[in-house]
């Protein structure tokens, strides 16, 4: 695009930029390391079970970042927009769930000579599968819905008509939800095998660290789905679709795919995704309102973006890379934890700066913005 | 083209219906209630010419207003008589907001006709932000109708609006604030009834030293007003008591996950971890105590956490830890007869929300009833209501008897000198321990 | 084709009957029926309920309305009918279906409002028309009535003798307008567009000391969002760059005026004018800090680039560690009001402040955009590499169009704090850059007229309208989509012609040809 070629004699302004980025950087990565050299050397003040806690609060938070992260580069990979709405799509799963767990936990199932159990709690896998299967169910279809409804006829207009379709999209279903169920936030009835703060307990320094159930299912589903999407999108006929109509819509309209499917198939998959993230929200975090999918939303976005839009594996390694630096990030600095996401937004800016594609660049077409 | 006319249309359908003038007859499901007696108008000095004797209606509303200082709000015949309330009414702490609602709107009905008046109760949402209290502030000082407030609710919002209503002489008579500062300003319009978070987070101090035997405390709060107000002075307190504050920081509200804030504290090894701030965090940092290496380190909440939220939301996590609420309503027949009204009306509990649903009725209440005692019917059928001596009726509230308490108010603005109580989550219910 | 026929309008019988049942799982239908009453003359106070009799107008608009969409436009006046007829029937069976279910609630006491709050006795029963069990066939019968009547309506208002009589009258206007024009002389006409002109700005200039203060602060509200407007359009509709973050250069020309003015946490008093010039500096060079490390960047990126500058400066603003800088967040209060000739500002002062900022910027932006600087922008925006190959410095331009922009974010935000004597952190997030945004988009990419329609529209509106208090995200999200799929050059598009073919700049053209190809008028 802007390449660096030599131009007319105004070497001072072109050096602008030439200066500029590097010392930048230079600044910011020194201030980093001095933090560190300070944190860890001097001062000494944390010990080894405290940053084994820390490193695994990190690799579940970004766990989760990647999983909402990975629908989210799904949709920009085919289709170059931003999908502002898939946090809302990720809450809708969210409630679905809940929804389920309610009716599973007021079901009672008779067991021999003791209290009856509720259904969640007598069949705790069943519960979650049924729970998993309805969320990304309902999820699936809100986010065909509103593909349908809100993308589909924008698809040829310029970039940003879809993006204020999707803001709108995205304030209407928060507020849909917020008078649908109001704003009172609600509790995700796990059932008791899988209960929140359960889990592993490792000794560490003579110090319980407690590894969660729901924390290493988190982490452990969204490897599982990445690697499966990433699988579908290279291997299957689906994929291959998909990747035609990302690099090319109008050639792959004329080798006879219909674009219509295969974009309305995408958005199905992405919101199943977002469905998986929001249920796994809930059964991790406990937490059900009608705003839960902004923050995350955006947060997600940042991950997609950092590990290169439209790039499966980059999406995984970007929410991990968030969550890293969110938990890591204020601790090894040595700064308040209020300015964690100003941490976060400074280093992807920097490495935004040195690599304007994200990590690992985007892969899923060839470039088109 | 046929889309934009009917958006133009919808359009002027909606501008129409908001300009539309207010009726004569209002509509509205109130019990029938006799009109109270017309009060005669109450002047403060005599700086009226006119002797002060008990004038019926007719007094000459010109010489009374004149001389407010604020003048009066007029309310023609037809028109309601308009109490204010700025809370949170969307977002993570909406339960206080739609709880302080319900409970004002049960008072304004229950307070009836006035003089053929009908009270009304305006309820906006001001995010529990001072942004948010601001905006609202300069809304309800835009509407002349507008005689009281019964709020803020949270401190940072009161904050904002304060100056803004001081200017008008609209009165305050707030439910929930409890930041100290606020009846430090010098303020004239300015009331509440919960005590100060100074008297919060010195009896917390108190009570985690000596009653507790806590000698490392770590203190955070939301990094709003309230939180931080309420953390800092209980953590100056337990310092100067002796203890060691271990940590005194901030989070940020609206999180999910605060194990690595904790994990990091942990790492000072603290015996408690006293939390400013409201249910939404309170209940997400109890749960992630136990996973943080605070599984034995015991959470001390405030009034913001407490609720029946917190108990479902935490479950076995939140046993052993401490809240606080303004003394609790004594059983009289009166709340009884509230407390059934809520429930009937809105489907669940009062208290439940949160705990300031008894306050906020009788904020609301009593604001009505300064407004029914300085205010006369003019000649012309409008009600007068003089605002400086509305304020003044306010502040000087003696002995009210109301479901939540009986108020006095002092010169400053606080009504209630009465601590806090303190509670104890046992076996999945608060118990009191002071 | 019969079948077809009963297919398609069931198909929308169904859509609209689902429709209502969302409606009234969000207290929608009390609303508009408290909004009828009120139109019609009776007051209905919050938390109360309208009579039944206002509840049916709705249904029968809605079902009236549901008639009306379902009639296609080619066909007989029986298929029509028809078409009426079965949607009108299928939305009567979804919400009398819907009715039974919340018939079986009432009998039962059994309260929902754990789960689907809007579902209150007193509100299904007035859904149920106070009818009780009774209300169900009722309510299928008015949808089935009314979805005939709508479809004869619909039917009426395209009979030949309606369009005839539309078209008669079209003609006997433009004849008249003709026979105006050219009975006046020639200057006048030429110079009419500027009369009317002049005409508005003297209403203009007058309303404000007349109309109260509530409408004046709902007015500043609007004028400030266009001069962001025209901010971020310079930015973003000029030069092309992709900013979500001007939020940011809002904050810095509002902070710059309160801090300097109040008396904590500085106590500084510089007083207005002084200070609203150093808001602006500060916001520029905020502007300049934004730009220059992030020049490489393009659309997506550029875009999330600027929303994290905008959140850093918010949690900077909030933090612990900046307190004593910036006043935390508890905020600004108090501050100073400005003095003009000695006189304090009143409302009625602010306004037309407000009036003036407009003008200014409005100028400044006609100015620049067809100055040699608007020319370098557009061309950069058009397509970067030819722009630079034809000498043009992008660097620089783009940077200017940044500072530029943040000027006027500077200024809008800085008469902000003032009016509403106080600022805080929250009064810039990243809603804040979102609303902006949707105000250049939704009124008009590069249209002034657009801008002012925008603002009022989506500021102006929700403010005015408190009765859609509770709905107004609501249909906020809705009139976004609403209007993108409907009319995405905005409400008053530019005039200015796009000679790009294809890509994210050639806004018209795109439309042009999408909308060509839904063959829409």
């Amino acid at each position: 695009m802007e390449s660096e070629k030599k131009s007319p004699p105004k070497l001072t302004r072109r050096n602008y930029s030439k200066i500029i980025r590097p010392v930048f950087g230079i600044l910011v990565v020194g201030y980093i390391l001095s933090r560190l050299y300070d944190v860890l050397l001097v001062q000494q003040a944390y010990t080894a079970e405290i940053w084994v806690r820390l490193l695994i609060s990190g690799l579940i938070i970004g766990g989760v970042y990647a999983l909402i992260a990975i629908g989210y580069t799904l949709v920009y990979g085919i289709l170059f927009m931003i999908n502002f709405a898939h946090g809302e799509v990720m809450m809708i799963g969210t409630f679905a769930g809940y929804f389920l767990f309610e009716a599973t936990k007021s079901i009672n199932v008779a067991s021999a000579g003791n209290p009856p159990l509720s259904f969640s709690n007598a069949y705790p896998l069943i519960s979650v599968i049924l729970a998993f299967i309805v969320g990304m169910t309902v999820a699936a279809t809100a986010g065909f819905f509103l593909e349908k409804i809100a993308y589909r006829p924008l698809r040829k207009a310029p970039r940003l008509i879809p993006l204020i379709s999707a803001i709108g999209a995205s304030f209407f279903l928060q507020n849909a939800a917020q008078l649908l169920f109001s704003p009172q936030v609600r509790d995700y009835a796990n059932p008791q095998a899988i209960a929140r703060g359960s889990g592993w307990t490792l000794i560490i320094n003579d110090s319980r660290v407690i590894v969660t159930y729901t924390g290493v299912l988190t982490f452990v589903l969204s490897i599982l789905l990445m690697i499966g999407l990433y699988l579908m999108v290279q291997k299957s006929k689906l994929g291959k679709a998909m990747r035609a109509v990302a690099s090319d819509k109008n050639t792959a309209a004329l080798m006879g795919i219909d674009v219509d499917a295969i974009v309305s198939r995408t958005f199905i998959i992405s919101g199943a995704l977002a469905g998986a993230a929001g249920v796994m929200w809930g059964l991790h975090n406990g937490l059900v309102h009608f705003f839960v999918g902004f923050l995350p939303g955006i947060k997600a976005f940042t991950a997609a973006v950092l590990g290169g839009i439209g790039n499966i594996p980059g999406a995984m390694l970007g929410g991990l890379f968030l969550g890293l630096v969110e938990s890591l990030g204020p601790t090894a600095l040595g700064i308040s934890y209020q300015l964690k996401d100003v941490i976060s937004f400074v280093i992807m800016i920097v490495i935004l700066i040195f690599r304007p594609s994200g990590i690992l660049g985007e892969v899923l077409s060839e470039e088109k913005v | 083209m046929k889309s934009r006319f009917l958006v133009l249309a919808l359009i002027l359908v909606m501008v129409l219906s908001a300009c539309a003038p207010r009726a004569e007859e209002p509509v509205v499901e109130v019990p029938a209630v006799e009109e109270p007696v017309v009060e005669e108008p109450v002047v403060e000095e005599p700086v009226v010419e006119e002797p002060v004797v008990e004038e019926p209606a007719g007094e000459d509303p010109m010489e009374i207003c004149d001389n407010d200082d604020y003048g009066c709000a007029v309310i023609a015949p037809g028109q309601t008589i308009k109490i204010g309330m700025g809370s949170p009414m969307t977002g993570g702490n909406a339960a206080f907001g739609i709880d302080a609602e319900q409970s004002g709107l049960i008072a304004v009905e229950d307070a009836g006709l006035f003089n053929g008046f009908q009270f009304e109760l305006i309820a906006e949402d001001d995010g529990g932000t001072p942004e948010g209290g601001a905006a609202v502030a300069n809304k309800f000082a835009a509407d002349p109708t507008i005689v009281g407030v019964a709020g803020h609710l949270f401190s940072g919002a009161t904050f904002a609006a304060l100056p803004i209503y001081e200017e008008i002489g609209i009165p305050m008579l707030s439910p929930s604030a409890t930041n100290p500062d606020l009846t430090r300003q010098g303020s004239r319009v300015f009331n509440r009834v919960p005590f100060t978070d100074e008297a919060q987070g010195n009896a917390a101090a108190n009570y985690m030293y000596n009653e507790l035997g806590f000698r490392k405390v770590a203190f955070l709060h939301d990094g709003q007003d309230y939180g931080k107000g309420l953390a800092e002075i209980a953590a100056a307190t337990f310092e100067s008591l002796g203890g060691e504050v271990v940590e005194l920081m901030g989070i940020t509200p609206g999180e999910a996950d605060y194990s690595p804030v904790l994990s990091t504290i942990a790492a000072k090894d603290p015996d408690a971890l006293y939390f400013g701030g409201y249910t939404q965090e309170g209940v997400v940092l109890t749960n992630n105590m136990k996973t943080s290496g605070l599984e034995d380190v015991v959470f001390f909440g405030c009034d913001g956490t407490f609720g029946v939220d917190f108990l479902t939301r935490t479950g076995a996590n939140g046993e052993g830890t401490y809240h606080a609420t303004p003394r609790t309503p004594p059983e009289t027949p009166e709340k009884d007869a509230f407390d059934t009204a809520y429930q009937t009306r809105w489907g669940q509990a009062p208290g439940e929300l949160s705990p300031f649903s008894w306050n906020s009725y009788d904020t609301t209440t009593m604001l009505i009833k300064m407004v029914e005692e300085v205010s006369f019917v003019g000649s012309d059928g409008s009600l007068y209501i003089p605002r400086g001596a509305l304020v003044d009726a306010v502040r000087e509230l003696a002995n009210y008897i109301g479901i939540s308490g009986t108020y006095t108010c002092a010169p400053v603005g606080d009504c209630n000198v009465e601590g806090p109580t303190f509670w104890i989550v046992e076996n999945g219910e608060f118990v009191a321990v002071n | 084709m019969n079948k077809e026929i009963i297919r398609s309008s069931s198909r929308k019988g169904l859509l609209f009957g689902i429709v209502m049942i969302f409606l009234v799982l969000i207290n929608f239908h009390i609303m508009a029926a408290t909004m009828i009453s009120k139109l019609l003359g009776t007051n209905v106070l919050r938390g109360a309920f309208p009579e039944v009799r206002y509840m049916i107008i709705f249904l029968v608009i809605y079902g009236l309305w549901v008639g009306w969409s379902a009639v296609s436009r080619e066909g007989k006046t029986i298929t029509k009918l028809l078409e009426g007829l079965t949607a009108g029937i299928t939305t009567g069976i979804v919400v009398g279906l819907f009715g039974l279910i919340l018939f079986f609630l009432l009998e039962t006491q059994t309260d929902v409002r754990r789960y689907l709050t809007a579902l209150s006795f007193p509100s299904i029963n007035i859904f149920l028309l106070g009818l009780r069990g009774i209300g169900v066939p009722v309510l299928f019968g008015l949808f089935t009535l009314t979805g005939v009547a709508g479809g004869m309506l619909a039917v009426g208002l395209r009979s030949k003798f309606i369009t005839e009589l539309k078209q008669s009258v079209r003609t006997t206007v433009i004849n008249l307008r003709q026979r105006i024009t050219n009975s006046l002389p020639d200057k006048v006409n030429q110079y009419g567009k500027y009369g009317i002109y002049l005409i508005l700005l003297i209403v203009l200039l007058l309303l404000p000391s007349r109309w109260g203060s509530y409408n004046n602060f709902v007015f500043g509200m609007v004028g400030l969002y266009v001069i962001l407007g025209i901010g971020l359009n310079i930015m973003l509709g000029l030069s092309g760059q992709f900013m979500i973050g001007i939020a940011a250069l809002f904050a810095m020309g509002a902070y710059s005026v309160a801090l300097l003015n109040s008396p904590f946490p500085h106590g500084l008093m510089w007083g207005f004018w002084p200070s609203l010039a150093i808001g602006v500096v500060m916001a520029v060079i905020g502007g300049l800090l934004l730009g220059l490390p992030i020049m490489r960047l393009r659309g997506d990126y550029l875009g999330i680039v600027t929303l994290g500058f905008g959140e850093i400066i918010r949690i900077l603003l909030n933090s612990d560690l900046l307190t004593d800088l910036t006043g935390g967040p508890r905020g600004i209060q108090n501050i100073q009001q400005p003095t003009f000739l000695g006189q304090p500002f009143t409302d009625v002062s602010y306004a037309y402040l407000i009036i003036v900022a407009m003008a200014v910027s409005i100028f400044l932006y006609y100015r620049l955009e067809n100055s040699r600087t608007g020319r370098a922008w557009l061309s950069i925006k058009e397509d970067t590499l030819v722009a630079r190959a034809t000498g043009v410095d992008v660097q620089k331009y783009k940077l200017l169009a940044l500072c530029v922009g943040a000027a006027f974010a500077g200024l809008a935000g800085g008469i902000f704090a003032a009016r509403n004597q106080f600022t805080g952190p929250n009064d810039h997030t990243l809603m804040v850059s979102i609303n902006v945004l949707s105000v250049v988009i939704v009124g008009g990419l590069n249209s002034i007229p657009g801008i002012i329609l925008g603002s009022f529209a989506l500021r102006g509106l929700p403010e005015l309208l408190r009765e859609l208090e509770t709905y107004r995200l609501l249909v906020f999200g809705a009139l976004l989509v609403f209007m993108m799929l409907v009319r995405p050059e905005g409400l008053w598009p530019s005039t200015r012609p796009d000679l790009e073919e294809k890509g994210s700049s050639g806004l018209k053209e795109d439309i042009d040809a999408h909308e060509e190809g839904r063959g829409n008028a």
